[in-house]
């Protein structure tokens, strides 16, 4: 966290509308198709989730903060919006976004440990490819050294050098007090943030719609296992969709008065605010439809349909 | 200029971002790599060349003129914009290629975030970034023709200057520094040759190899920050939660160095340095500082060295050039305990400012003119380190253990 998010380089150049995305995506794309159709690659969320839980894997162990994993995250998205995934190697990217955004959150760790943990993680035989196609591979990746100091360097210079990313962790602990949060809600929250990584939202909104996003879905989805329902039909509410409104009943029965109490006052409080709600809605329902997608998650097609495309580009 | 705060004048010194891409890098992952090795960098031909383009021209829109200077970090070129030979710049190559690649220095990490985001009249302007073969990073700065604060301070026969020009000076100084807080930065290496002076007479300051944003509460920081003769006492004691009070005790020893024309205490060693602040401004106590006492590397001094916090007098003896009422914002700026010392804010809010004499302008400070070496002297410098002088390089040892 430093400066000033209004004056950022994140707002004035790493903040896109959907339809900015999709173009630049496109565009990478229309490079060479021939190549997107020889390499399928999982949904972007799916690869997002890959992405995060080895990061998340890689970051256990080094004393690293989850903030730098944001980072990290947010620095393999914005890369991916100017490179084509296809070309890279995505275990050095991650490999190296992590160990860029370590120094940039005031946590450095050597790029040796880094290189040395990332090796750790990803040579192991559990992570070799499993087609037995790839079976004679040694390593997934070839780290080293110098290869992440290059790259780190090219990372950097995709990034026009403008490395400062703002969170919504800071808003979230700001709010707290002011919306009366539980400690559960929090953490709750803390979790819906870490998730939204896994989507575009850091590339589409400020920082303080998805803390209050988060936090909208944290008090929604706390109560019961039928939250989820809630948080839709409550979304939808919001929002003015009423097709979703049956749900609604059933979920709100088991929803203690405490809470929804507690989504009252949220609600009056974003009212009264200067929050943009549509943006707060609309961050809301793409995490929901992450949860959605992620169900379909397996690791081991993320794995193995990124070996295959790195070994069509002779990358590996 | 005004006592308060005034926001950034944003767009003075516009930032002009241009894409900085690694040519040389995707071509050389190419061309030198053994091919079992290729993938690392990427990129096919085509793509490499959009991005290639892309940095070429930002590299062809700078001509590199001569080196002005070389040190173990940097080293710093004069430039201009090709189609006007006029627009002066400094271009600071950061070595990157140091025998063997170990990353980016944390250095030149933190002087680019810093650097791309802080934008104002006396903070160094970034006007932009691109890589050169052998893949060198090349940050085109502000050229600063005029010297540093430092030049001016030690020509004691050639350069007279009083109050009213201290007063310009240390309101520059305030404001860069406010300006810093303001946008959760601490600088962390305040001294008279890291604040440069435009050839309008501006200064800005410059270097932030040291610089990072405020720690997150309960987190703590390293304490071998800014040079030992501006370091203050909470520092010296291993201090690892500290703020923004500590850039301002850096700028009332910048103060009291521009009255004194030399620097008010020039410690030999942190212990030393320590030793000469409890004789000059007096020694740290839990009387005078509750809770100092408890400080990771508190050194108890013995009654030998220990002195009672110096008074008004002493200062007005000392400082008399500035007055009382800025005798009064010295002695607030050099406060031992960082809690009450004034904080940047405070600073500038200060009652000195709108006392006379009126600051002089701009365009009748006194002038050196320490041309382009001087700059490239001054950028090519580590933080933290005095040249020629007991070399303190203390503060560029990275704690990789501390979280």
């Amino acid at each position: 966290m430093a400066a000033d998010f209004w004056a950022s380089t994140q707002r004035r150049y790493w903040q896109f509308s959907k339809e900015q995305l999709a173009e630049l995506r496109d565009k990478l794309d229309n490079e060479d198709k021939t190549l997107v159709q020889q390499c399928p690659l999982p949904d972007r969320r799916l690869l997002s989730h890959f992405f995060n839980t080895q990061l998340v894997k890689l970051g256990k162990r080094m004393p690293i903060r989850q903030q730098a994993i944001a980072t990290a995250q947010v620095y393999i998205r914005r890369f991916y919006i100017k490179v084509p995934i296809r070309q890279t190697n995505p275990y050095i990217v991650m490999a190296t976004a992590l160990y860029l955004a370590c120094k940039m959150e005031e946590s450095p760790q050597h790029i040796r440990v880094v290189v040395g943990e990332a090796s750790a993680v990803w040579s192991g035989s559990e992570h070799l490819p499993t087609k037995p196609s790839f079976a004679d591979q040694q390593d997934v990746i070839p780290l080293d050294v110098s290869k992440l100091g290059e790259f780190e360097f090219y990372l950097i210079s995709e990034m026009n050098s403008q490395l400062i990313v703002h969170h919504p962790y800071r808003t979230l602990q700001e709010l707290q007090s002011t919306l009366n949060l539980a400690p559960d809600e929090i953490s709750l929250a803390w979790s819906v943030i870490n998730d939204h990584y896994m989507t575009d939202l850091p590339l589409l909104n400020p920082p303080h719609v998805i803390a209050v996003s988060a936090i909208f879905l944290a008090l929604t989805l706390k109560p019961t296992q039928g939250g989820l329902q809630a948080t839709i039909a409550t979304a939808a509410a919001l929002s003015n969709t009423p097709q979703l409104s049956k749900n609604t009943s059933s979920a709100d029965n088991r929803a203690p008065d405490m809470t929804s109490n507690k989504v009252q006052n949220f609600v009056a409080w974003l009212a009264e605010g200067e929050v943009d709600i549509k943006a707060v809605v609309d961050c809301s329902q793409e995490i929901i439809s992450l949860y959605e997608v992620l169900e379909q998650y397996k690791e081991t097609t993320c794995k193995e349909q990124i070996a295959a495309c790195m070994k069509k580009r002779g990358l590996v | 200029m005004a006592v308060s705060p005034l926001p950034a004048q944003n767009g003075t010194s516009e930032i002009k971002l241009s894409a900085a891409k690694a040519k040389s890098l995707a071509v050389r992952t190419g061309s030198m790599s053994k091919p079992g090795n290729q993938g690392a960098a990427t990129a096919k031909a085509k793509g490499a060349e959009l991005a290639e383009q892309l940095n070429e021209e930002t590299r062809q829109k700078y001509v590199k003129g001569k080196k002005l200077g070389e040190g173990t970090y940097a080293i710093v070129y004069l430039g201009h914009l090709k189609d006007d030979p006029q627009s002066l710049v400094a271009i600071k190559k950061i070595k990157v290629n140091t025998e063997y690649r170990e990353g980016l220095a944390m250095d030149a990490v933190r002087e680019l975030k810093h650097l791309q985001e802080l934008s104002h009249p006396n903070i160094i302007a970034l006007h932009s970034v691109f890589s050169s073969r052998n893949q060198n990073l090349n940050l085109v700065l502000e050229y600063l023709p005029q010297g540093d604060l430092e030049m001016l301070i030690r020509d004691v026969e050639g350069i007279r200057y009083g109050a009213a020009e201290v007063k310009t000076w240390m309101g520059m100084l305030g404001r860069a520094v406010w300006f810093c807080h303001e946008n959760f930065v601490l600088h962390r290496d305040i001294k008279p040759n890291n604040l440069l002076i435009a050839a309008d007479g501006e200064i800005k300051l410059a270097d932030f190899g040291l610089a990072r944003s405020f720690s997150d509460p309960y987190r703590g920081m390293t304490s071998q920050v800014i040079t030992r003769w501006y370091r203050p006492p909470e520092l010296l004691f291993g201090a690892r939660f500290y703020s923004g009070t500590v850039d301002v005790w850096s700028m009332g020893m910048v103060f009291a160095e521009l009255i004194l024309r030399r620097p008010f205490a020039m410690g030999t060693t942190d212990i030393n340095q320590l030793e000469l602040i409890c004789q000059n401004i007096g020694t740290p106590n839990e009387e005078n500082w509750p809770g100092v006492t408890k400080l990771e590397g508190y050194v108890k001094f013995d009654n030998l060295n220990s002195q009672p916090v110096k008074g008004r007098d002493f200062y007005l003896g000392t400082f008399g050039l500035i007055g009382s009422v800025g005798v009064d914002l010295l002695m607030a700026m050099l406060t031992l305990d960082p809690r009450k010392r004034s904080t940047a804010r405070q600073v500038l809010d200060h009652k000195w400012w709108a006392t006379d004499p009126r600051p002089t302008a701009k365009r009748d400070l006194p002038r050196k003119g320490g041309g382009p070496a001087k700059m490239g002297e001054d950028l090519k410098r580590r933080g933290g380190e005095i040249e020629d002088g007991p070399g303190d390089k203390v503060a560029r040892k990275l704690n990789f253990a501390a979280r």
